[in-house]
């Protein structure tokens, strides 16, 4: 939220109307102050200005990476609205292009999975194709080596002596045709020119051991599987996210200090999250980071609607600070950076 | 049954524009904008960069029915300026917000990276 210190301030909000505007305030029963103040003449009459600066915003505006591995991201943004949050998060999930299997061609399948089910399962495989490589394809436009690439999936159970060879089919089954098609005229797809140098390695599955289907001797899985390009919108197998979601930042407030007893009281309430400080009859308590103890929050806001406690502590939530999670299905690990170049 | 087709989300069909505006007849000041196949994502950011303009007056948006793939956003402005104007100018904020922040977000990703030990490379597997 832009501060309220923007040039023409001729002056601070009161302390409460600080907090009311920069926080939402957790009850025990509803959360308060919930809208983000917005309208540049709110204040007129105590002579604040509201107006919005992008110079003083992006002063203000920053992102930090708490933690990131190679499918889970962890970061703060601090400083935008939450309709933008919000936008991100729906991009991400929706609206981020990404390839998957969309039509499956059956040369014999003989395994008790039945077609469509097996198709079903081919579609959710995440796969490792970069999709600005491609362009989506209309349905009324033929298949061609810009906008489809295939793989194909030969499997047959045998028995070996005592054993079984290709029972179990895997994800790692799926073998990259850089040519396109086997059979051109029954599906349509014609390759001019083969994929090897758009694609040099290959198209893989993220997780090679993805059970698709479980054979016995005998049977037979030879199928040809055409993928494209397609956003979360149209079917959940193109989100290139497992999820994403933000959370505000929490944050514990004593607004009465808490001595003697009542600080013993609370710390054993709340292990971790409030400590004791000092000894005798002047001990009170210290509230540590709320970030760190998220399962003790809402005990906290319970608390805070016991008349005990109703005047010591509160719960309160930044609006415009947001703590991301990103859980990505591996295809690629910075989905932002594409959500954001999307929306632009 | 009646339900559109998935893809009818998000493909323009022919001959409809992807916005068109019309002026209000009975307020001075004001137009309502249809966005085709937009939804919430779209609208609420706009609504939002609306309302940080000092030359609105109001700025909503809808989507009259979830089925219809389209959305309206109505403005109206104290006269400064014309809606068109001033929705242009909102988007053309958004735009520059949104650069700054895939701007910062590729500095903080990199540079967390490099404290890491990773390299900062493209990440498609």
């Amino acid at each position: 939220m832009p501060s309220a210190g923007a040039a023409g301030a001729s002056g601070q909000l009161p302390a409460h109307m600080q907090i009311q505007r920069d926080n939402v305030i957790c009850g025990p029963d509803l959360n308060y102050h919930t809208e983000t103040v917005k309208q540049n003449d709110i204040y007129k009459l105590l002579n604040i200005n509201n107006a919005w600066d992008f110079r003083d915003w992006v002063d203000q505006f920053r992102i930090n990476v708490q933690q990131k591995d190679k499918l889970d991201m962890q970061f703060d943004m601090v400083g935008i609205d939450p309709a933008i949050a919000n936008a991100f998060r729906r991009i991400l999930i929706a609206e981020v292009p990404t390839m998957a299997i969309e039509h499956v061609f059956y040369v014999n399948n003989t395994s008790i999975i039945t077609d469509e089910v097996l198709a079903h399962r081919l579609g959710l495989i995440p796969l490792n194709a970069d999709p600005t490589l491609f362009d989506f394809k209309t349905r009324e436009e033929a298949a061609s080596e810009k906008n489809t690439f295939v793989l194909r999936l030969q499997v047959t159970c045998k028995r070996q002596g005592s054993q079984m060879v290709n029972d179990r089919v895997y994800a790692e089954d799926l073998k990259f045709m850089p040519m396109g098609s086997l059979m051109p005229d029954e599906t349509g797809c014609r390759f001019a020119v083969g994929q090897q140098q758009m694609l040099p390695q290959g198209v893989q599955p993220v997780d090679d051991k993805i059970l698709l289907a479980k054979l016995r001797p005998g049977q037979v899985i030879d199928l040809e599987a055409h993928c494209i390009k397609g956003q979360g919108k149209e079917h959940a197998k193109w989100s290139p996210v497992a999820t994403a979601w933000y959370k505000l930042l929490p944050e514990v407030v004593i607004t009465k200090p808490i001595m003697g007893e009542r600080a013993d009281a609370i710390a054993q309430e709340c292990p971790g999250l409030f400590e004791v400080e000092g000894k005798g009859k002047g001990r009170k308590a210290k509230a540590n980071s709320a970030r760190e103890h998220p399962k003790l929050l809402e005990k906290v806001r319970r608390m805070s609607g016991e008349e005990f406690w109703e005047d010591h502590i509160r719960l309160q939530k930044r609006k415009d600070h947001f703590l991301w999670t990103i859980e990505s299905t591996g295809m690629f690990t910075e989905t932002v950076r594409h959500s954001v170049q999307g929306q632009r | 049954m009646n339900a559109p087709d998935r893809y009818e989300k998000f493909v323009v069909p022919e001959g409809l524009q992807k916005i068109s505006h019309e002026k209000d007849t009975k307020v001075p000041h004001a137009a309502t904008f249809t966005i085709q196949r937009e939804d919430h994502t779209i609208g609420n950011i706009v609504r939002m960069q609306l309302h940080r303009d000092n030359r609105v007056n109001f700025a909503g948006y809808k989507v009259p029915h979830p089925l219809e793939y389209r959305m309206l956003i109505k403005v109206q402005t104290n006269g400064e300026c014309e809606p068109k104007v001033a929705m242009q100018d909102a988007l053309q904020d958004l735009q520059n917000e949104f650069g700054e922040i895939a701007a910062s977000f590729a500095a903080e990703t990199s540079r967390f990276k490099q404290m890491s030990g990773e390299p900062a490379h493209m990440d498609y597997q």
